[in-house]
């Protein structure tokens, strides 16, 4: 037989999980519930099949430096020509007409011929890089100024020079010489490309903003409130708890349905990314670290808006209006974070730290990412390229998509810190409802 | 541990122990007033032991002074102490007190047994602890057959009964109960009236409020007619009876030959007036209702009269109230 309790705190245990657990089972009894998620769910199975569509698709190789285009007719295409020292402007001089006669190369050969690689150690400084692959550069009958066109006294490299102006940011200028890298195979970058920025744009706009703040505005903010209006928080009330108590525990029960279907969603995302995305492997082993991160940050950000939401529900009949201009400030602090990741601002915002753990596990995952977008952006030189923009395709996407995290901590600091600043920030939005809720007055 | 930075007293430590010399409720010139609207003025009153029923109209400030006993509502002066500890400030008497509020609103989708047992957690119990407690309350109040149903599926004096079942599963020693027999078939009503007497005779201190005077009446002889707020006497209804049995009262009495019924009860001594409001009925000014009362059967049966119904449009609350209003005063 049990005992009378006669503290107050006795058993906190029992309590805290007698109220998740009746609040889970609450959950599971509203249409709403069901409707928010499966709306989240329809949302991001859209984002997929569209993702998976891109994937699926051929990236068209292009032939930047347009060497394999034979101008004079000769069926030689230019970049044979000039490999082997013939005119590919004269019909009259062709490797055709040597004692030993060459016989034409098909075209094909000369598009995605010169490939970047790059080799890049450190993040400040003038560096040199670049190999030409296809020689025609290297074992070309040009001068010798004429191989080294950007003039650093080393023949076919690309100079690649990070400074840092007196405003502090980071600049990069990259210089190649003519005929260096000159080629990228478009359809490695861009589905490589591609696939991160999805990974990015999805994992950042998808689940940390759409999740993190659809899911507490429409899950979180009736906690206490809809008890309130119908009467039966008096039931709640009856019993010895104090009201923070009933504030927290409540809005760990909604967590507790919240974060297990952020975690599915999450592995679903990272299985399809996983097997879908761009590369050899048969799974993409290295990208789970920044699914992790993604889930992660979604977590925390549902655990903040969701103490938050609650807590304008407690405050006002009607909080999901007052929720609503949050949403709108955390949506534009999130686009502010794409572009200028150190925005002051941000420090202002939840989104911003959440995102900020996003940043720094993409830069521990894929720590050559700024490299992989500079190439993309400079995308060969644009050499031959007259009927191309010189970018790569993809290359613009991940780059606003990706951005290093703020505060110029190391990835791992940051995110750590991100981590505590967000418990924080849960943990003083929980003292405000819990003393919104205890000041009020309940009919 | 979450911290409480406005608790007071005693009840911060783990070893809440309720002052045992304090009455289970005190309230100390209490006022509760919305703007210049005052829903309760200047009410002093302790109670310890026994039920004690709140008789008072709709609005009579009844709830609101449930409310603030149970912490729901700040008063706007005086102290409230249940058990020596203000309950606005700290929720920590309530592991001995049960309470049954007026909402009708539960929560349809659970269990009778699932309502009871979840809600028992919250007084500290584990889980199993909670179990047996609710199937040991939920048979005290009747509703064992029904255990495992649906609240949804209740008729309204289970769903009363299954909040009389969440406010005992403390084994309380203070029991508040706002309008429990409101919209209860008879049969409920009966059962949880004896609910609330067993409770009384077991030595708890219960509180129970109607606009009723004959359901309080079949319940207890103690009690808190609050009026407009006021509180308007405070003591042993028989008492207030007596007082009241002075002042003229009607008997109604609808039958096929009301003129003939007159003739048979003019005889009674207590009988001093006689009315005929139209053909079917028949109205008898008395002091004494317990007399007539008495009579009324036999004269009835002895004479063959076809009666429909008797009715005492006096005694109600109202009357009551109006006397008392009217400057009767206890």
């Amino acid at each position: 037989m049990a005992t009378k309790p006669d503290t107050i705190y006795r058993a906190f245990d029992r309590k805290a999980s007698a109220i998740v657990e009746f609040t889970l089972r609450q959950y599971r009894t509203k249409t709403s519930t069901w409707v928010v998620l499966g709306v989240g769910f329809t949302a991001l199975a859209l984002i997929f099949l569209i993702y998976i569509d891109v994937m699926g698709s051929e990236f068209e190789s292009i032939d930047n430096d347009g060497d394999s285009t034979d101008y004079d007719n000769d069926g030689y295409p230019k970049g044979q020509e000039i490999r082997l020292g013939t005119d590919p402007w004269d019909s009259e001089s062709h490797p055709g007409l040597f004692d030993t006669p060459i016989e034409p190369e098909p075209a094909s050969m000369y598009i995605n011929e010169d490939d970047f690689d790059w080799d890049i150690t450190s993040k400040l400084g003038t560096q040199t890089t670049g190999i030409d692959d296809d020689g025609d550069c290297l074992n070309s009958n040009k001068t010798s100024s004429q191989k080294d066109t950007n003039n650093n006294g080393i023949p076919c490299d690309i100079i690649v020079e990070y400074f840092k102006s007196s405003d502090g940011n980071v600049y990069t200028f990259v210089s190649a010489d003519s005929g260096v890298d000159e080629d990228p195979d478009e359809d490695a970058y861009s589905r490589e490309a591609i696939h991160l920025a999805f990974v990015l744009s999805i994992g950042k706009l998808g689940f940390v903003l759409l999740l993190g703040i659809f899911l507490p505005l429409f899950m979180a903010t009736g906690l206490i409130r809809d008890e309130m209006t119908s009467g039966t928080m008096h039931f709640m009330l009856a019993k010895p708890i104090a009201r923070s108590e009933v504030f927290l525990y409540r809005t760990l029960g909604y967590l507790g349905i919240v974060w297990p279907y952020v975690i599915v969603l999450g592995i679903l995302g990272a299985l399809i990314s996983g097997f879908v995305g761009s590369g050899d492997a048969f799974f993409r082993f290295a990208d789970l670290g920044v699914w992790m991160a993604i889930i992660f940050a979604t977590m925390m950000a549902t655990l903040v808006y969701g103490m938050l939401f609650n807590a304008l529900g407690v405050l006002w009949k009607y909080g999901i209006i007052l929720a609503i201009p949050f949403a709108a400030w955390e949506l534009g602090m999130a686009l502010l974070s794409m572009g200028a990741p150190d925005a002051f601002l941000l420090r202002f915002s939840v989104i911003g730290w959440a995102l900020m753990i996003v940043d720094s596990a993409a830069m521990l995952v894929w720590p050559n990412i700024d490299l992989f977008i500079l190439m993309g952006n400079w995308g060969g030189g644009g050499d031959g390229g007259w009927s191309f923009d010189s970018s790569l395709e993809g290359s613009a996407p991940l780059d606003f998509f990706s951005s290093k995290p703020g505060l110029g901590l190391s990835p791992f600091l940051g995110a750590i810190i991100a981590t505590l600043v967000l418990l924080f920030q849960a943990i003083i939005f929980w003292f405000i409802g819990g003393a919104l809720f205890k000041g009020k007055e309940i009919q | 541990m979450i911290p409480d930075f406005d608790q007071q007293g005693r009840a911060q430590t783990k070893e809440w122990v309720p002052e045992v010399t304090a009455p289970a409720i005190l309230l100390e010139n209490v006022s509760k007033s919305y703007g210049r609207i005052f829903a309760l003025s200047n009410i002093t009153l302790a109670l310890n032991g026994g039920v004690t029923g709140v008789l008072g109209m709709n609005g009579a400030g009844k709830s609101t002074l449930f409310n603030l006993l149970m912490g729901k509502l700040k008063p706007s002066q005086g102290s409230i102490k249940l058990f020596g500890t203000d309950p606005w400030k700290n929720p920590a008497p309530y592991a001995r007190v049960g309470f049954v509020p007026e909402h009708e609103n539960m929560y349809d989708w659970m269990t009778g047994h699932g309502f009871v047992s979840t809600f028992a957690r919250l007084n500290g119990l584990t889980r199993d602890e909670a179990s047996i407690e609710a199937n040991r309350v939920l048979e005290f109040v009747g509703l064992t057959d029904v255990a495992h149903k649906k609240i949804g599926q209740y008729s309204k004096g289970m769903r009363q009964r299954a909040k009389i079942a969440h406010a005992l599963v403390n084994d309380p020693d203070l029991i508040i109960l706002d309008e429990p027999l409101q919209g209860c078939d008879p049969l409920a009503r009966t059962t949880i009236m004896n609910v609330i007497r067993e409770l009384g005779r077991m030595g708890r201190t219960v509180l129970v409020s109607s606009h009723i005077l004959q359901e309080i009446e079949r319940i207890t002889e103690q009690i808190v007619i609050l009026h407009q707020g006021r509180l308007l006497a405070l003591g042993n209804l028989h008492s207030i009876r007596e007082r009241l049995d002075k002042i003229p009262h009607r008997i109604s009495i609808q039958s096929d030959n009301p003129k003939q019924l007159a003739k048979d009860v003019i005889d009674i001594d207590e009988v001093f007036g006689i009315s005929f409001p139209d053909g079917k009925n028949l109205s008898i000014q008395t002091h004494n209702l317990g007399a007539i009362h008495s009579q009324l059967p036999r004269i009835i049966v002895d004479n063959n009269h076809k009666v429909s119904t008797i009715d005492n449009p006096d005694d109600d609350l109202a009357s009551i109230l109006g006397y008392l209003t009217s400057g009767g005063g206890i």
